[in-house]
């Protein structure tokens, strides 16, 4: 024999309290998972861009003050040369030795590369430089090529000068800058998310640790409690969890003392009556006929007294997790029997199928045989008439291990309402026909009993029709089969 | 203050088995009912008062003590044929008592629980209760109960005058058993469980067996009697009870006897 802990939570109550409710949220986990990612993402995206635009910038106004002055050294050295020598154009440009020159000269144009001719400047910049006569600068793409458009009034001379310095190996030297950009912000977000991975796990262990103690607690292990640390976050968890543990573990104990207390002072009125009624009944004979039928009435009362008080204590013991099954095998056609033998109708029909006959269940003696009696308990002051009790295999096959066996209790009366079948499982339920069933014997705590204990067993009960299609409720006991002998 | 009752008692008792030899030989012959003593320990009065009535419409007759230390002064006075006993007394409480009285008599003891899955049966039967019953209770279950106590008390089948399991000896007819050379006490449950068991040396008999025919209940007795008896009979007869060799467990079956 064995002795097994009764779950110490029902969790069939509908109502919860929670502490948070709403929305479906994501993990903990996957929440700093992601603000980690999208953190480091976003640092890293901001980093490698301002450094991009910082590099180009620099880069790009680099070259275009070199370039500016050396159009201004340029500018004023043909100006000077056009002074002196206005006829000798193309040798005084060819002099400068400039890459790419423009000169706009008493209303010619004259340039080394067909490409950046006058076409090339934007009207703009040319009524600027032409018109206003200011100096001007613009980043521009000629054919392909991104230069940067430098023009320059030449005064004295009533002329202009342009120059179109290229600024193309700039931009592969951005590109190369701006992939390492990218790689850079990428490996950063994966060095993110794998911290953010690191701190998850770190941050989600003690949540951990104190779900896999409640869940101890919850499977009767009272005296679970969380190690104490020095972590002054996780302290306060730990310090309330534990605090909860040892209030909810005193509960639980004094619950059971004042089960037991209850227990020892209903008992001894109780042990009083039934031994005084004995010695009543014993005379019965010698009283006058009033007398014998009150006597009769006590009798009936006090034994229904007794039943109501056991299976009292029986459920405020279940409600406290303080039922200890004493499980042992059972071979369950035998036992069977033998519970319908001591049951208020022992002479009920006990039919064992062949394929239940050597099976054997792992259950409570008595708590099972207290099953079967309330189950024809109820037949009997409800249903009325021949009663019949059943056990076979549901799912018979042939060669296949048995998984489970089938107990019924079947009655001739006029069956339980289809809207009544859960709810006559419940504690004192009232009204319809629960209520009539309940009302005579017991005090409804029969199949609430029944329920409780089936489930302790690891088995479910329900009532339905008679499946022959006579009237009358069919009550079915499903348990696990252990083995077959 | 109790303890001093306790000292008082055995010392009592102590003196007493030195003067005639201990009671170790079953009341033999003794007449179901008639004239058997029970003495009733229950600190309730009106319990106490009822159950005597009861008791007493079955025929037998009940002294009564309402403490642990008036039953043991009781007890001393005029030994019962069967004590029962409430475990919740007040001052020394019922395995006290039990433990008490076993230490000088093997008289047959039943004990009243509140509950039956309690710690308190198991704890009962240890401190050498024979049997249980669970408040409340109905007399007339209770007298049968002392009657098949007292019928356990007569040898068991007197067809095998001596029964030899190496170096154990049975001799069931004077209620008599040996181990080396030196005899063994045992109480009248624990003696009619080893000769139920030397009956057929290397059978296995079932829990169920055994409570039908030792105690005589059927098929919902409470296996516990059968393993803190077979417990508390190995203490005795084994050199080494915590490998028996004697009285072995079969797993999963029962027990049996072996030489």
């Amino acid at each position: 024999m064995k002795a097994v802990d009764a779950p110490a939570e029902r969790n069939r109550r509908p109502r919860r309290r929670a502490l948070r409710r709403g929305r479906r949220s994501l993990g903990l986990r996957t929440r700093i998972l992601a603000t980690f990612g999208l953190g480091s993402l976003v640092l890293s995206t901001f980093l490698a861009l301002s450094t991009f635009n910082f590099t180009r910038s620099n880069l790009v106004d680099e070259r275009e003050s070199t370039a500016i002055s050396k159009v201004y050294r340029d500018a004023t050295r043909l100006q000077s040369d056009l002074t002196s020598n206005p006829t000798k154009v193309q040798a005084a440009i060819e002099r400068l030795g400039a890459e790419r020159p423009l000169l706009y000269f008493r209303g010619t144009w004259t340039g080394d590369d067909a490409r950046f001719s006058s076409s090339a400047i934007p009207a703009s910049m040319l009524a600027v430089v032409l018109d206003e006569r200011r100096p001007s600068v613009m980043r521009t793409e000629v054919d392909g090529e991104l230069v940067i458009l430098i023009g320059v009034p030449l005064t004295d001379v009533d002329g202009a000068y342009f120059e179109f310095p290229t600024i193309d190996d700039i931009r592969s030297t951005l590109h190369s800058v701006g992939l390492a950009m990218i790689l850079a912000a990428a490996i950063t977000t994966l060095v993110g998310i794998v911290l953010g991975a690191i701190a998850a796990s770190r941050a989600v262990r003690p949540l951990v640790a104190a779900s896999q103690a409640a869940q101890a607690i919850a499977g009767g292990r009272l005296d679970t409690r969380l190690v104490e640390t020095n972590d002054p976050d996780l302290a306060a968890l730990t310090t309330s969890f534990n605090a909860m543990a040892s209030a909810l573990e005193q509960r639980v104990e004094r619950d059971a003392r004042f089960t037991s207390d209850v227990s020892h002072e209903l008992r001894s009125p109780l042990q009083t009556l039934k031994a005084s009624v004995e010695v009543m009944q014993a005379r019965r004979d010698e009283l006058p006929e009033r007398t014998q039928a009150a006597l009769d009435l006590m009798v009936a009362d006090v034994a229904r007294f007794q039943g109501l008080v056991e299976d009292l204590l029986e459920i405020s013991r279940l409600d406290a997790g303080a039922v200890k099954l004493m499980v042992e095998e059972l071979l369950v056609g035998e036992f069977v029997r033998q519970a319908v033998g001591i049951s208020s109708a022992a002479e009920t029909p006990v039919n064992v199928a062949r394929s239940a006959a050597d099976v054997i269940i792992n259950g409570d003696r008595r708590r099972l045989a207290r099953v079967i009696a309330n189950l024809i308990d109820n037949g009997r002051s409800y249903g009325g008439g021949e009663m019949e009790v059943t056990v076979f295999d549901p799912d018979e096959k042939d060669g296949e291990p048995i998984t489970q066996i089938w107990i019924t209790v079947e009655d001739r009366g006029p069956g339980v309402d289809p809207n009544e079948r859960e709810r006559i499982f419940e504690r004192f339920a009232r009204g319809g026909v629960a209520g009539r069933r309940s009302g005579s014997e017991g005090a409804g705590l029969g199949l609430a009993l029944v329920d409780e204990h089936i489930r302790l067993h690891g088995g479910r009960v329900w009532v339905d029709d008679r499946p022959d299609g006579l009237d009358g409720a069919r009550f079915v006991i499903e348990l696990p089969a252990e083995r077959s002998r | 203050m109790h303890r001093e009752f306790i000292r008082l008692f055995s010392n009592g008792c102590n003196e007493r088995s030195e003067g005639s030899s201990r009671p170790t030989t079953p009341a033999i012959g003794q007449d179901e009912g008639v004239g058997t003593r029970i003495l009733a320990v229950e600190d309730d009065g009106r319990i106490r008062a009822a159950v005597k009535l009861a008791l007493e419409d079955e025929g037998w007759i009940v002294d009564e003590a309402a403490s642990g230390e008036e039953a043991v002064v009781i007890f001393l006075r005029e030994p019962a044929d069967v004590v029962l006993i409430d475990i919740m007394l007040p001052g020394i409480d019922g395995f006290e008592l039990c433990r008490t009285i076993r230490r000088s008599s093997d008289v047959p003891i039943v004990i009243v629980t509140a509950r039956a899955d309690t710690h308190d049966v198991v704890a009962g039967l240890e401190a050498g209760a024979d049997d249980y019953l669970t408040k409340p209770f109905a007399p007339k279950e209770l007298s049968a109960r002392i009657r098949a106590l007292l019928r356990r008390a007569r040898p068991a089948h007197p067809a095998h005058p001596k029964l030899v399991f190496g170096d154990l000896e049975v001799t069931p007819d004077e209620g008599k058993v040996v181990r080396g050379g030196t005899e063994i006490h045992l109480t009248k449950t624990e003696f009619r469980l080893l000769c139920e068991l030397a009956q057929s040396p290397g059978k296995v008999f079932s829990r169920e067996q055994l409570l039908d025919h030792v105690w005589g209940y059927g098929y919902f007795g409470d296996g516990r009697l059968v393993d803190v008896h077979v417990r508390r009979l190995r203490t005795k007869v084994e050199l080494d009870p915590a490998n028996p060799r004697h009285v072995v467990t079969v797993r999963g079956l029962g027990y049996r006897l072996q030489a």
